[in-house]
């Protein structure tokens, strides 16, 4: 044992390597923050202008000509045997359906939900779902790591007649994970468990953007979800086939209050220019929206 | 936890992790250069998957499995390139009883050599291994014993 640390111990690396780095992360997150922030006024911008914009259609298909990797070599390219396992197993749901959307392939391949099915994340009290979705470009060019802006899309599970706002990503303590493999990239989502809500109709979507709203989603008088029309950005909705019986309208109705928030389909997005300021607090990040010329402040 | 990205995550991140992260990818890359490209674009990984952590050993176990699959990334892609094998893995020859070992070492195959360093250089138990990698402590335990076999074999001498 020495001796390997002594091998080890010898390795000599740059010696501003530390600095370096940090000043590489410093710069990219800097990068990172004007993307969103542009696309946030671009996506305003937007609103206002394409009033009259055409629906992008989403032809849904049963995928089949596309190999993918399976759901459980997903899992398997992650390091986690028990998840692989489980998703070659009686729960597992298959779906591979396929909606083109923008220079996009997207294709929801699969979940499964369970627990403890994560080596590195147990959790002794609640069932997780995870969620498989592979992306390929539909002019043939590769996906790869280095390029593929991960961060910049959302995969979400939304409920019908549940505001998009109380149940998400960010109220199911989601954890997502990609990675690029022979030109497609791969989604691994990790969410609580999705199957206290088997009762209603539960979507998994795809977009371009950040936390959902209703410049991004509407939902209907039924509690019908769907993207809105004039929202441009890539974009799939998938129907997930759970099993009903599953359902825990208890459990469900506890995480409705918990996370209780409300939804309206008119937006008060302001005409004109509006500064957006970003405060870190200790609960997460508070985003403001301030008129150019001064104003009243809009907090979201 | 504080989310990545702030002048004051990235700090502690890359001072705690840089060490440990460099030196296990040399147990795939022969570069030190290439090392510390793959820690790199580990970091970086980080900052644009903003996964959220459950804890910090969640924090470090995902960037030792993301550091480990881009030293493999690396190596695989010189390898396509039809670089011969010798020159990502083994820049030159073992000049001392050091590089002969951590040549050795990246010579096992890549199951076993995490484990192995893991162990016998971060001083991790077979459980602490196993909740790091996601493998369960069994199969953790017989990597640990056939790489250590193996490096034996290779080396012709128990220097573990």
């Amino acid at each position: 044992m020495n001796d390997y640390r002594k091998a080890f111990d010898e390795l000599s690396f740059s010696a501003d390597f530390q600095e370096r780095t940090a000043d590489l992360l410093r710069n990219r997150a800097r990068e990172l923050e004007k993307e969103r922030t542009d696309m946030t006024i671009s996506k305003t911008k937007k609103i206002a202008v394409l009033a009259a914009a055409c629906i992008a259609l989403l032809a849904v298909s049963v995928s089949a000509a596309y190999a993918w990797l399976t759901p459980a070599q997903v899992a398997e390219e992650h390091d986690q045997p028990l998840l692989a396992e489980a998703f070659e197993g009686p729960d597992a749901i298959e779906i591979n359906e396929t909606v083109e959307s923008g220079d996009f392939s997207i294709t929801l391949l699969g979940l499964v939900s369970g627990r403890n099915l994560d080596v590195l994340n147990q959790d002794l009290e609640k069932d997780h779902t995870y969620s498989v979705l592979a992306l390929r470009r539909l002019d043939g060019e590769p996906l790869e790591n280095e390029t593929f802006d991960f961060s910049g899309y959302v995969m979400t599970p939304l409920v019908a007649g549940c505001s998009p706002a109380a149940v998400n990503n960010w109220t199911l303590g989601a954890f997502a994970q990609g990675f690029a493999k022979d030109g497609a990239y791969y989604y691994l989502l990790d969410t609580q468990s999705i199957e206290m809500f088997a009762d209603r109709t539960v979507y998994m979507t795809f977009y371009e953007g950040f936390v959902p709203n209703n410049t991004i989603f509407t939902m209907a008088d039924d509690g019908t979800i769907a993207f809105c029309d004039d929202f441009t950005g890539v974009h799939a909705l998938f129907t997930l086939p759970l099993d009903s019986a599953k359902a825990d309208p208890a459990a469900a109705e506890a995480f409705l209050t918990e996370n209780d928030m409300g939804w309206t389909n008119e937006r008060t997005e302001p005409e004109g220019e509006w500064e957006i300021e970003r405060h870190e607090t200790e609960d997460g990040e508070e985003i403001f929206l301030r008129p150019e010329d001064g104003g009243t402040d809009a907090s979201h | 936890m504080v989310p990545f990205g702030t002048d004051e995550t990235i700090r502690r991140i890359v001072s705690a992790y840089s060490d440990m992260l460099l030196r296990l990818a040399c147990t795939r890359l022969g570069s030190t250069a290439d090392a510390e490209d793959a820690v790199q674009e580990a970091f970086l990984r980080l900052l644009t998957a903003r996964p959220v952590f459950r804890d910090p050993e969640h924090e470090k176990a995902w960037l030792i499995r993301t550091t480990l699959q881009r030293a493999s990334d690396i190596r695989r892609k010189a390898e396509q390139r039809n670089v011969p094998l010798e020159d990502v893995t083994e820049p030159a020859a073992p000049e001392s009883p050091g590089e002969e070992l951590r040549s050795a070492v990246r010579a096992l195959p890549e199951m076993y050599g995490a484990v192995i360093h893991l162990h016998y250089y971060e001083g991790y138990s077979i459980k602490e291994i196993a909740k790091l990698l996601g493998l369960p402590a069994a199969t953790v335990g017989t990597r640990l014993a056939r790489g250590r076999e193996r490096l034996r074999q290779m080396l012709r001498e128990d220097v573990v």
